[in-house]
């Protein structure tokens, strides 16, 4: 249950306190659970958590120390409301895949499941989820005084949204944003980049790979969620805009010097390896000290800093995604929301929204956070007022200088909602452009010719 | 002299470039498995190293320990060959040696099933197991196994049957043996190698199966091919666990193949040479 522990250590300097607690494990976990079930702050709210008491719902999760927090806190639910819980851990690979089996076969077998925000519009479009706002709106479901929806992250809540009608509450997300090697940079006088531009002449100046130190690196890997996470930040960066008069465009001179730019960046400055290696490689290579920089989630920030792995703790320091020619940062609006299934019998789906609003409330995330009795503690709170409590701020501190500012300020001022193209056909597109973008970099394609196949591609999709 | 001994040279430098690029995957796997998470990322990657058992020590023993998951992967895999081999002896017998209506057909038919890619089918099948409930159950997922187990095992099977004289069968008949007895005391021992390839190939199939089982298990079933996943997280690759994991995964499937090694050897070649023992 809690194989991922080394991952948020909370740069506890000392490494044995973390070591202790990784030994006693879920006996520790246990205990968590049970020293703060003290559920005055839930039954506060004017909502009679017991009125369904007795259901038992099945929630699909993947395997991440953010699930496994809140997994750990499941006892305190089931107190508070009578619910049995079932987590399954699915890899994230088979989760869209078992999920959509799901759905689409209305067996209703996971009342909810941690959502790709990228599929609201498939699963709105079928109908396959609930739109959350007749819950939210229901009193004697929801106190919205207590729950206070407007405190949750608003780019979050936009990503998870069709048409102004929320589709996924949002449990634990993250932002894009610079890492970099303050010590590297401060010995050659360099500063984090502004933009686009610097990045590449830091990363020129940094690269010497006789030293084994290489100047950056972006997931490369072909993937939906891989390369197609990291290139539609520089895309649009560039001034790109996938609804083009109304139609899906993915080719074009604005796409063009965007996908140049990955390319360069990629061929010239990261290590060859790079073009297959996905956000833990990336952290790996950093964490051993032969990256200078790259651009990923800020929540790879507690890889870095783990002490039983890393090279480079003391040595890190964060900036926000450097501007394009377009004047923009755009950082991912990435997070894990949970929907609810259609096809649940309505008491199902009563004790499914209060688990939705158990997991998404201002005290479950701060239990699941700086609060957590385990060691590893989150990093990606979906709540403004977490993020700005001095406890959790203290905490993130930890993890490197500017990482808090940086994070913060992606994730007010970097965020946009058309990140990526946010229609049903993703699923299939997302894969046709991941495609596209690895031939380019594996120079199979040239830049033009990879995305005026995919757009070609992608037009009968659309038509569909 | 020199001509046979340079061929002699140039057969073993093929070879050990072939027995390195296939031994790779496995020697740096249980290499992975005894270091520490440091040391796997090492550069140069460490040949010589403190070998620990933390890596094995947690997987076994952890908060999140397999061998719940290699207890699945058992009762699937035995399951499997159990029932694959009580029906498949029986009809690949009937398919050799009797005369009967559609028998070309029926042949034809367990090979077709074979011709379905099996992505294609997983949706179906699911559908299938969650409406008679068997999603996540053993019975669920040994039945979908069967669909390629069986037709596997028959197939392969027919040859080995085909091979065996027909004066063998008359001769007990004679001695007024029944057919079944036949079968049973004078066929079956005769193609013992057979068989053994067959068990091995079916047990090995539903041990490394991945794609049915990630989408038909759950939390009950979960074989360890689909629990070994859990490794590569959306956090952190953990190597060295997950190495580990697969050096387990990979034991029994040695073992077996030591075990059987004997029956292979012997059963390929029988089932090899054609003629001999045929009509």
């Amino acid at each position: 249950m809690t194989s991922f522990k080394p991952t948020r250590r909370t740069l506890l300097k000392t490494g044995t306190a973390a070591a202790a607690f990784a030994t006693l494990g879920p006996a520790f976990l246990r205990q968590a659970a049970a020293q703060d079930a003290d559920l005055a702050p839930y039954k506060s709210a004017q909502i009679d958590w017991q009125q369904v008491s007795g259901e038992t719902i099945t929630v699909a999760v993947i395997p991440a120390s953010y699930f496994e927090n809140l997994i750990a806190l499941a006892p305190q639910f089931k107190a508070l409301t009578g619910i049995d819980v079932r987590f399954e851990k699915i890899p994230p690979a088979q989760i869209r895949q078992k999920s959509v089996i799901d759905l689409t076969s209305k067996t209703g077998t996971y009342a909810t499941h941690a959502a790709d925000p990228m599929y609201y519009a498939l699963y709105a479009a079928n109908k396959w989820v609930e739109p959350l706002d007749t819950y939210l709106a229901d009193k004697s479901l929801t106190d919205p005084a207590w729950f206070k929806l407007d405190d949750i992250i608003p780019a979050w809540r936009s990503a998870n949204g069709i048409d102004g009608k929320l589709y996924g509450m949002p449990y634990d997300g993250e932002v894009t944003i610079q890492v970099y090697r303050k010590d590297l940079y401060d010995a050659k006088g360099l500063k984090p980049a502004d933009t686009l531009e610097a990045y590449m002449s830091n990363a020129a100046a940094l690269n010497t790979p006789n030293d084994r130190v290489w100047g950056a690196a972006l997931r490369g890997v072909a993937g939906a969620g891989q390369n197609m996470y990291i290139y539609p930040s520089i895309f649009r960066e560039f001034g790109g805009d996938w609804m083009k008069g109304g139609k899906l465009t993915v080719n074009g001179p604005e796409a063009e010097a965007a996908l140049a730019w990955y390319v360069d960046i990629m061929k010239k400055y990261a290590p060859t390896a790079a073009a297959n290696w996905n956000w833990p490689d990336i952290a790996d290579a950093f964490s051993q000290g032969t990256v200078a920089s790259y651009i990923d989630a800020h929540s790879s920030a507690s890889v870095i800093n783990n002490p039983e792995k890393s090279k480079v703790i003391g040595k890190v320091a964060y900036a926000r995604w450097p501007k394009g020619p377009s004047g923009k940062r755009t950082t991912s609006i990435w997070n894990w929301g949970f929907p609810i299934n259609s096809a649940l019998p309505e008491k199902k789906r009563k004790a499914t929204w209060l688990f939705i609003q158990w997991a998404a409330s201002a005290e479950t995330q701060a239990r699941t956070a700086h609060k957590f009795a385990g060691p590893t503690k989150r990093s990606g709170v979906n709540r403004t007022s977490v993020w700005k409590d001095p406890d959790y701020i203290k905490l993130m501190n930890g993890f490197g200088e500017n990482f808090v500012e940086a994070t913060m300020g992606a994730l007010q001022e970097d965020t946009d909602v058309d990140w990526r193209p946010r229609v049903p056909q993703w699923p299939a597109i997302g894969d046709t452009m991941a495609t596209a973008i690895q031939s380019a970099l594996s120079g199979q394609a040239s830049i033009k010719a990879a995305l005026d196949d995919a757009q070609r591609r992608i037009e009968p999709m659309m038509r569909g | 002299m020199t001509a046979k001994r340079l061929r002699i040279i140039a057969l073993l430098a093929i070879s050990t470039v072939f027995l390195l690029a296939w031994a790779f995957p496995i020697v740096w796997s249980v290499m992975n498995s005894l270091k520490t998470d440091s040391d796997v990322l090492a550069y140069p990657p460490k040949l010589v190293f403190t070998p620990t058992w933390e890596a094995y020590r947690d997987v076994l023993f952890g908060s999140g320990s397999i061998l719940p998951n290699l207890l699945s992967s058992v009762i699937i895999s035995v399951g499997t060959t159990v029932v694959t081999m009580l029906m498949a002896v029986p009809a690949a017998y009937a398919l050799a040696r009797l005369r009967f209506r559609g028998k070309k057909f029926a042949g034809f038919y367990v090979l077709a099933t074979q011709m379905l890619p099996p992505v294609g089918i997983i949706i179906p099948y699911f559908l299938v197991l969650r409406n008679i409930g068997w999603i996540d159950t053993y019975q669920g997922i040994i039945l979908i196994y069967l669909s390629f187990s069986l037709p596997f095992a028959i197939w392969l099977l027919v040859s080995y049957f085909e091979d065996i004289p027909f004066e063998m069968e008359e001769a007990a008949y004679l001695d007024g043996a029944s057919r079944l007895k036949t079968l049973w005391r004078i066929i079956i021992p005769q193609v013992r190698g057979g068989i053994a390839v067959t068990v091995v190939f079916v047990f090995l199939n539903a041990w490394n199966e991945f794609l049915f089982a990630v989408v038909l298990s759950g939390n009950t079933v979960r074989p360890v091919t689909v629990a070994m996943f859990n490794f590569v997280s959306v956090e952190q690759t953990l190597w060295a666990k997950l190495a580990a994991v697969s050096v387990l995964a990979m034991l029994p499937v040695v073992v077996l193949g030591v075990v059987a090694q004997k029956h292979i050897v012997k059963g390929l070649t029988v089932g090899a040479v054609k003629g001999g023992g045929r009509r």
